[in-house]
């Protein structure tokens, strides 16, 4: 077969899409020809080469300029290009690294200033230590019991005193109240009581209408 | 797809401006590459593509589903003013530098390989020279073929010629970059 023939199908024998007849003629044509050969080789690289080549990207920014000349909207933002407009770029911002520099230096200082308190307080944290205030705090616990239960005592004397001297008071005094009732009661033994006159003077006149049987 | 475009441009018609916004990102991009394609220049590729999204929003109300894909509408305005822009500048574009390569965003996910950027960017340099030594009917098929992935039939559609033009003249413009290829290797060759 002609090498020119060849070469008008070339492109589609590397395509398959040649018929089955014609793709065998061209594939025998192949292995005798080895200029054709070299030229089928050299046509897949073209179609490597093609398929490699690399695509431009469109700038969002221009995406944005062709948006605003023709819809006059902006272009939607992702939520990842939000996140980055009002957080990471604020970040970015000489502002922000002017103001994280001194709040670091400020907590530097503050932990500087921290440290030897913090580090006394984990040495007051060893178990000798903790044996030691437990025992002073068992021993002011008991000394603070014996207080109260001594305190509780002398409240409990006081009150006893005072309840017995109330009572003796009250004794006295009732005797003293009781002393002048029975000195009458013995003079009244001595006269008829008072009380019993009208009863007496009742049963006279009783006895003065009603004449005794 | 063809009906999510249609609703989409029926959105924008009736003033939705976050329709035309999905059909900027949907669209935008492979604008851009094209424009780049032929002009071979950022700043240039940027501006083509600027003007084409103004004449597409413009003229928003002159697509008609019917006719054909808003894909191919959109492509073909696209076409127009580039041709246009091409006929204003009156020069064959010139081979971008490597500066323009560096600052490609090279779609790779595997680790950033020295040796393999290197390789991409020296192919990437002989394809674009490649490119802008076809006649332009070459090379954009090429570049909508294998650039931009398009297939037979829309090509045929959006240039407005029949299926097999199209298969030939992508096979010729391959033939002449192998050839290329071919000629560049046996100069390194040589002069190794």
């Amino acid at each position: 077969m002609d090498c020119s023939k060849i070469e008008q199908w070339l492109s589609e024998y590397l395509e398959s899409s040649l018929p089955a007849e014609d793709m065998d003629l061209v594939a025998s044509h192949l292995k005798a020809c080895s200029s054709c050969s070299a030229l089928a080789d050299e046509m897949r690289s073209v179609l490597s080469l093609c398929h490699q080549y690399p695509a431009l990207e469109m700038d969002p920014d221009f995406v944005e300029k062709i948006l605003l000349r023709t819809s006059g909207r902006p272009r939607t933002r992702s939520f990842r290009e939000r996140l980055q407009q009002y957080f990471v770029r604020p970040l970015l911002t000489p502002r922000f690294a002017v103001g994280a520099s001194i709040a670091t230096l400020f907590l530097a200082l503050t932990v500087n200033l921290m440290v030897p308190r913090i580090s006394g307080a984990v040495s007051a944290l060893s178990p000798q230590e903790l044996l030691r205030l437990l025992d002073r705090g068992v021993n002011q616990l008991y000394g603070e019991g014996l207080k109260a239960y001594e305190a509780k005592n002398e409240w409990q004397a006081q009150f006893s005193r005072f309840k017995n001297n109330t009572w003796n008071n009250l004794r006295s005094i009732m005797e003293q109240m009781d002393g002048p009732v029975q000195g009458r009661r013995k003079s009244n033994e001595s006269e008829p009581p008072k009380e019993n006159a009208p009863k007496e003077k009742s049963s006279g006149v009783l006895a003065e209408r009603i004449p005794p049987a | 797809m063809l009906s999510g475009d249609t609703k989409l441009v029926e959105r924008c018609l009736h003033g939705d401006d976050s329709a035309w916004e999905m059909l900027v990102n949907s669209y935008g991009k492979r604008i851009y590459n094209l424009s780049y394609r032929y002009t071979n220049r950022k700043d240039e590729a940027e501006d083509l593509t600027q003007d084409i999204l103004i004449r597409v929003y413009q003229n928003l109300k002159s697509y008609r589903a019917e006719s054909g894909s808003f894909q191919n509408w959109i492509l073909r305005v696209a076409r127009n003013l580039i041709i246009d822009h091409y006929r204003q500048v009156r020069r064959f574009p010139q081979a971008g530098g490597s500066e323009e390569l560096e600052t490609m965003n090279i779609q790779d996910d595997r680790a950033p390989n020295p040796q393999r950027v290197a390789e991409q960017a020296e192919a990437s340099l002989f394809l674009q020279s490649g490119l802008q030594s076809l006649s332009p009917e070459l090379k954009e098929a090429i570049v909508l073929r294998d650039l931009e992935g398009m297939a037979y039939g829309d090509m045929a559609e959006l240039l407005n010629v029949p299926e097999g033009t199209i298969k030939s003249r992508i096979n010729r413009g391959r033939l002449e970059l192998a050839k290329l290829l071919m000629r560049r290797r046996s100069q390194l060759g040589m002069q190794g």
